[in-house]
């Protein structure tokens, strides 16, 4: 029914929109989200012909072109067709008519119904949206916000619109009004086609079964909102799903890295993307599906950065790793669980090809690892439980950091020192000459671990291996270095495999988390499935021993 | 954590004492030609005479100066003891860090022939190995350095096992640093009061075992020794040239000994802080 092509929508340089392509059909839904400043109004707008945009391609409703069509023939289209509700409900309603007359008005101006059939309608429709009667004529103002949407949508519905746009139509309300009117519009506009313009993902998984996600005038990802929401496959869709508090993930909120630029050569998302590679910034990915999904990526969406496949290591009879299969996506933290012994420091060591024979084999982006050198040990990096072993006592702070990138020979003695001093800064370390120069054994627990953090991160690695990076420390102390851990995976895209016994720290900071027990992967899973529906009973034993402040005992 | 040897040292009487008797000796070698007037092998008009105001210790058997080889047999004991020292404390780290660093079968390999070599009576076979190739000097540090590096391999490849094993140096082989890397920058920073202890023990066995060699008669005759004057004096031995013949000979090598064996002990002390006793109370 609605097919956009090649969208382009500028204002004078400024290109809003750069190439969008989208088709609905009758009775489908289709959330477009994105930041604000994506061009998802400008989107809206372009539909309706209401932007003041240059605006160039196709946009074809029912087989006509609407961008070609006479003013007169838009008018016919407009409200009657296509139908759409404003984001910004305060300056859309005419603070002179009563709500009824501003619902009866465009049915009145299109000459579809006379005065008082109209009146009757807008009615039934005000009633459809929970007004009663005695607000009929109340005045805009009288009104509080959420009446206010309820009106606008009772409008746009009126001259029944096989179209419906809706922008931000439930943003500005609260969580209940919002759960109802969402209902609503589910059943009313069910029959009809839907194109939801929001920023809110809790908007967007209500309203709509299809999702585009809309980044820098292009979309960059579209298809079924829940697998979307579920495993997103665009760099950008997991950032914004970080980004976004709700109930159902259990991870720390976390931003997205920079500011959304325009323009940008190559891939819109590029600057702020974590595994950009020189291409990304060349030429703009073409949107390419497969299973139902469009992402526009070169690197084919989410990367698996890393994935072991049926490691083992054993001690002399002992099975200490037994036939593991993981892996970690460009990004994203998993949480290795379980109980000391059960064989995660040894799965640890194994990919970090600290034994020199294992079973199995380790794949970096897809690659076979077949020696551990210093090109694998550039992109993968650990830290290690006791911050205090893991320095050298010998080394001041300055010249621990300086070790990684004298070993890989990188820079001169000059860029390293500069780029070990910036590091330190990033570990939130002071940078001045007393502290670069101090000894280990002058430093407190949480110091060395940010020292340690900062000398595994001097590389610049994709991956980092934290194995219990917070057992030898303090909870308030932990708690910061877990923070600034989750800080440089927003900043830096770092991934994560990170090692804990803790399934309570484990939820907060990871994405996935994988159970091990007896060097078996037991049970594995997003980290809100596995906290709050785990199938083993081993997990559910894990969960109910996990950190709690027990405060039903003291009832 | 930091260990500072040369304060540890200085700290211990035995440490001062030693130090002390090491810095006299190795004046004497040093300014030998000063505190000397004559060549130790110029032959000067008598044999055998008492001291004197010319001949402060008297002359030997051909008439050459007694002092004058009494200072100069003291260069020749620590070229040795020093040459030696360092030889086989190089051989030592050599093969004692990489056989550890390396392990599997070349570790197996250095530590079986270390192991032979240990159990082989080495004097024994310096004495017949020099009897048979009469070797000068360079040639008899070398000897002797080949035959006491294994003791030294030893200790070294078991410190650099424990080493191996602790935390910074596996990060630092999770960088992607090499054997050499680690070596030279951990292990051996790490190892350098034990390599300090080896080496005075390695300087003071061949010390010994050079006395030993030249007062048996074996080595370079033309060599001035400690050794050597001594089994000259020991033919004459019923005459009363012993006194300022042998004798001095004899106490100078036992002071170089006793100097030696007084810096290992402290250096040891320094250490093991339980050796310490009572002044860490």
């Amino acid at each position: 029914m609605l097919e956009i092509s090649n969208l382009q929508v500028s204002y004078g340089n400024d290109i809003v929109l750069n190439g969008v392509d989208l088709r609905l059909s009758g009775g489908e839904s289709l959330a477009i989200i994105g930041e604000s400043g994506t061009g998802k109004t400008t989107l809206g707008l372009s539909i309706m012909r209401l932007t003041e945009g240059k605006v160039r391609g196709s946009i074809r409703f029912d087989e006509k072109d609407l961008l070609t069509l006479s003013d007169g023939e838009m008018q016919a289209i407009r409200w009657n067709r296509v139908a759409m509700v404003f984001q910004n409900v305060n300056n859309v309603l005419n603070p002179v008519h009563s709500i009824l007359d501003q619902v009866a008005e465009p049915m009145i101006e299109h000459k579809l119904r006379n005065k008082d059939e109209a009146r009757t309608k807008a009615g039934e429709l005000l009633e459809q949206f929970g007004l009663s009667q005695k607000r009929f004529s109340a005045y805009p103002h009288q009104l509080s916000g959420g009446e206010q949407q309820r009106v606008l949508l009772a409008m746009a519905l009126a001259n029944e619109p096989d179209l419906l746009i809706l922008d931000e139509p439930l943003s500005s309300l609260d969580v209940i009004t919002r759960g109802e009117l969402g209902d609503l519009l589910r059943t009313v506009g069910n029959h009809r086609a839907r194109l939801v313009i929001t920023h809110d993902l809790d908007t967007a998984s209500r309203l709509a079964d299809n999702l585009a996600v809309l980044y820098g005038g292009k979309i960059v990802e579209i298809g079924p909102t829940r697998e979307i929401l579920q495993r997103p496959r665009h760099p950008y869709t997991k950032a914004l799903l970080r980004a976004y508090p709700n109930m159902t993930t259990v991870k720390d909120l976390q931003g997205i890295k920079g500011r959304m630029t325009r323009p940008v050569s190559g891939c819109p998302f590029h600057p702020r993307c974590t595994q950009a590679i020189d291409i990304c910034s060349e030429t703009i990915p073409p949107l390419t599906w497969s299973q139902g999904r469009g992402v526009a990526c070169h690197r084919g969406g989410i990367v698996t950065l890393l994935s072991v496949a049926n490691l083992s290591k054993a001690f002399n009879s002992l099975k200490a790793v037994d036939s593991v299969n993981l892996h970690i996506e460009s990004g994203e933290t998993l949480a290795l669980v379980g109980q000391s012994g059960s064989g995660k420091t040894t799965l640890a060591k194994t990919i970090m090809g600290v034994y020199p024979q294992f079973d199995g084999t380790v794949y970096l982006e897809g690659e076979k690892v077949t020696s551990y050198g210093k090109d694998f040990y550039k992109r993968v990096q650990m830290i290690f439980q006791n911050p205090g072993e893991s320095l050298s006592h010998r080394l001041s702070v300055l010249e621990s950091v300086m070790e990684p990138l004298e070993i890989q020979a990188i820079g001169t003695e000059e860029q390293r020192r500069e780029k070990a001093i910036q590091t330190i800064g990033e570990v939130e370390l002071s940078r001045s000459d007393d502290f670069l120069h101090t000894y280990p054994h002058h430093l407190s627990g949480g110091e060395l671990q940010r020292v340690a953090i900062a000398r595994a991160l001097v590389l610049d690695p994709d991956l980092l291996i934290a194995d219990e990076p917070t057992a030898f420390l303090d909870a308030s102390v932990g708690a910061k270095v877990l923070k600034l851990l989750l800080n440089l995976q927003e900043h830096r895209g770092l991934s994560m495999l990170y090692i804990t016994h803790d399934i309570a720290a484990a939820r907060k900071v990871s994405d996935r988390i994988a159970v091990m027990l007896d060097g078996r992967i037991i049970e594995e899973g997003p980290s809100n499935m596995i906290v709050t529906a785990p199938e083993q009973s081993y997990t559910q034993h894990l969960l109910g021993s996990a950190s709690s402040l027990h405060l039903d005992n003291y009832t | 954590m930091h260990i500072s040897l040369k304060k540890e040292i200085e700290r211990s009487n035995a440490g001062r004492v030693g130090l002390s008797l090491l810095l006299l000796v190795i004046a004497a070698a040093v300014l030998a030609p000063l505190l000397s007037s004559y060549d130790p092998g110029q032959q000067s008009v008598g044999s055998l005479l008492s001291p004197s105001g010319s001949h402060w210790l008297g002359t030997n058997h051909v008439g050459q100066d007694i002092w004058s080889q009494l200072l100069y047999g003291a260069r020749t004991s620590l070229m040795v003891g020093f040459g030696v020292g360092i030889i086989s404390l190089l051989l030592g780290i050599l093969f004692g860090v990489s056989a550890a660093l390396i392990g599997g079968l070349y570790d197996k390999i250095v530590m079986r022939v270390v192991d032979a070599f240990i159990v082989i009576p080495m004097v024994v076979v310096v004495i017949l190995v020099a009897a048979y190739i009469k070797p000068d000097l360079p040639v008899l540090i070398l000897l002797l350095a080949a035959l006491s590096w294994q003791g030294g391999a030893r200790v070294i490849r078991a410190q650099t096992l424990s080493l191996k094993e602790s935390g910074h140096i596996n990060a630092s082989r999770m960088f992607g640093a090499g054997r050499f890397y680690v070596a030279w920058r951990h292990v051996l920073p790490d190892i350098v009061t034990i390599l300090l202890v080896e080496f005075i023990y390695g300087v003071r066995r061949a010390v010994f075992m050079e006395a030993g060699l030249a007062f048996l008669g074996i080595g370079d005759p033309m060599l001035v020794s400690w050794g050597m004057m001594m089994r000259d004096a020991m033919s004459f031995s019923y005459l009363d040239v012993w006194q300022w013949w042998l004798v001095p000979a004899g106490v100078a090598l036992s002071l170089t000994i006793i100097g030696l064996t007084f810096v290992s002990h402290a250096a040891e002390a320094a250490l093991d802080p339980r050796l310490r006793g009572a002044e860490v109370a």
